[in-house]
């Protein structure tokens, strides 16, 4: 009798769902619509990126990309506000931002800025006072996290500093920036540079679902990611075209980083968090599109397929058991 | 049934239950190339190779007829099916041999040309579908020869050379989950220690074997 028993624990064990022992389930890689290969590019314009020096523009050192970290302003609740990966990796909440003044024509300013993923108009005026330009502009007010901007450029100085203020009640209300003048240019030799580790954000889980402003904006981006190697400095998918070889022996937290730099060459403003805390840390990453997908070359684009492939791969099966 | 009968008989139901769950996840592994797919899991890094149709025969050829392997030999080693049954014992052998030699071990030769990992994978998976016709071969003419004892022995050889289906991917989920190496690094060691460790093991058993 008690075998029978035995046999039915089995034969019960057995049927039971042993599907996640193959594969697994959560297969998905972060792959955002705005980086990929095969859909068309939106029909709505990207905004200008740099508007052309205009001759009777009065400032022309005014115009273009001011780029730079967005901190939380209020001193005070820095820790409480931060997040935390394991292996002493923390983040103050700051993302690279990019303020472009487009257009100044008396008195009057318009521009956008970008920051993680977001892409926003602003206008308003800007006043001289001896040797200082002081903008005040604000944003529409029809996104969540719309806000005004003050800040004020010292006449030939590429500095620009001011303070952001939301109109909503949103979980950091009050931002500082201190921002230096760039020129974006695509340059497919741009390589990583070893100034922020890409780090497993699944410990900082907890915190992000509390967050209810950044899940509600961008999802619930926490997903646990594979530390990456020093690989992700050897590898540049954006002028050399991958292989099989190439590929075959690196670990997921790799192949996400090497296909991601390719995304952070073309200005990509990252959604996904960790992605982007990696990202602004490079000195050389500036955000000035959330949308990049008709800016691949054809070599990216074959590179982004294969990694794609690797890593959707690795994601499933890396750990499970199976061949893959 | 006095208390050493029942330890024997627990310890057996227990190798079965074993080797039956790990047959079970393997059939839930080809269920993933039903109905055909040239997109499907671990083809999915064999693009280039998949473009070619005797690859395609051969890839499911392989998959479709290894899991009647893997499933037929479970049976045979039981003392039960091969005194009381020995028709079901013959039956099962017959297309256990027949599966292997004409279609799993040179399907798997072939796949084995291909394999990821550059040539030193490549040597391990050819080498291993040859000692697997070879040893299923010899099982087969040594009971044609109603040589028994050589047939067992080579029996033996055979099953453990078809386990390395299994023991291969344990074996890639422990250094995954241990040592995390790199995926290309874990398969270069599992394609040469998946089958050797069995070769080891059966090798062991035969002795132990021949001393009682």
């Amino acid at each position: 009798m008690k075998h029978h028993i035995f046999y039915l624990l089995i034969a019960a064990f057995c049927t039971a769902s042993c599907d996640n022992l193959i594969r697994n389930p959560q297969g998905a890689v972060v792959d955002e619509r705005d980086t990929m290969t095969s859909a068309p590019p939106e029909t709505v314009p990207q905004q200008q990126e740099e508007t052309a020096m205009n001759d009777s523009d009065p400032h022309p050192d005014l115009i273009g990309f001011w780029v730079g970290y967005f901190l939380n302003a209020a001193d005070d609740d820095y820790y409480e506000k931060s997040v935390y990966g394991d292996e002493g990796l923390s983040w103050g909440r700051e993302n690279k931002i990019n303020i472009s003044i487009d257009e100044i024509h008396q008195g009057r300013v318009k521009g956008h800025s970008v920051v993680a993923g977001n892409n926003r108009p602003f206008a308003g005026t800007m006043t001289q006072e001896g040797n200082q330009f002081i903008f005040e502009v604000a944003e529409p007010g029809d996104d969540r996290y719309d806000g005004r901007f003050s800040f004020h450029i010292q006449k030939n100085d590429d500095k620009l500093t001011g303070t952001w203020n939301a109109y909503k009640k949103i979980d950091i209300p009050t931002r500082k920036y201190e921002l230096q003048k760039k020129r974006f240019q695509y340059d497919p030799e741009l390589m990583l540079e070893p100034s922020r580790r890409y780090g497993d954000w699944g410990k900082a889980k907890k915190t992000a679902i509390e967050d209810e402003e950044e899940r509600e904006a961008f999802g619930d981006f926490y997903v646990q990611f594979e530390a990456a190697t020093d690989k992700v400095y050897e590898v540049n998918a954006s002028t050399t075209l991958l292989t099989k070889k190439d590929v075959e022996n690196l670990k997921k937290g790799d192949l996400l980083i090497i296909r991601n730099t390719i995304y952070a060459r073309h200005g990509y403003s990252f959604k996904n968090r960790p992605l982007r805390v990696f990202f602004d840390a490079q000195p050389w990453y500036i955000p000035v599109h959330t949308d990049i997908r008709s800016d691949f070359t054809e070599l990216e684009k074959k590179n982004i397929e294969l990694l794609l492939r690797y890593e959707k791969n690795a994601k499933v099966y890396y750990d499970t058991f199976g061949r893959g | 049934m006095n208390t050493r009968h029942y330890y024997q008989w627990g310890g057996k139901v227990l190798l079965y239950g074993v080797l039956f769950f790990f047959i079970y996840l393997m059939v839930l592994i080809t269920i993933q190339y039903i109905p055909i797919d040239y997109e499907a899991a671990f083809l999915a890094l064999k693009q280039d190779e998949i473009q070619l149709t005797h690859y395609r025969v051969a890839f499911f050829t392989h998959v479709y007829s290894s899991i009647f392997v893997l499933l037929l030999g479970a049976f045979q080693f039981s003392g039960i099916i091969r005194r009381h049954y020995s028709l079901i014992h013959k039956a099962f052998g017959k297309a256990y041999v027949a599966l292997i030699l004409l279609f799993a071990a040179p399907s798997g030769l072939i796949m084995g040309y291909y394999g990821n990992g550059g040539f030193y994978a490549q040597a391990a998976f050819c080498l291993l579908s040859a000692l697997w016709f070879l040893f299923t071969l010899k099982a087969f003419l040594a009971i044609r020869a109603r040589r028994i004892q050589v047939h067992q022995n080579f029996m033996i050889l055979s099953y453990a050379l078809t386990l390395s289906a299994i023991s291969l991917r344990l074996f890639k989920w422990l250094i995954a989950n241990t040592l995390a190496l790199p995926p290309m690094d874990t398969y270069k060691i599992v394609v040469w220690l998946g089958w050797i460790f069995n070769l080891a093991v059966a090798l062991l058993l035969i002795k132990a074997k021949q001393r009682v």
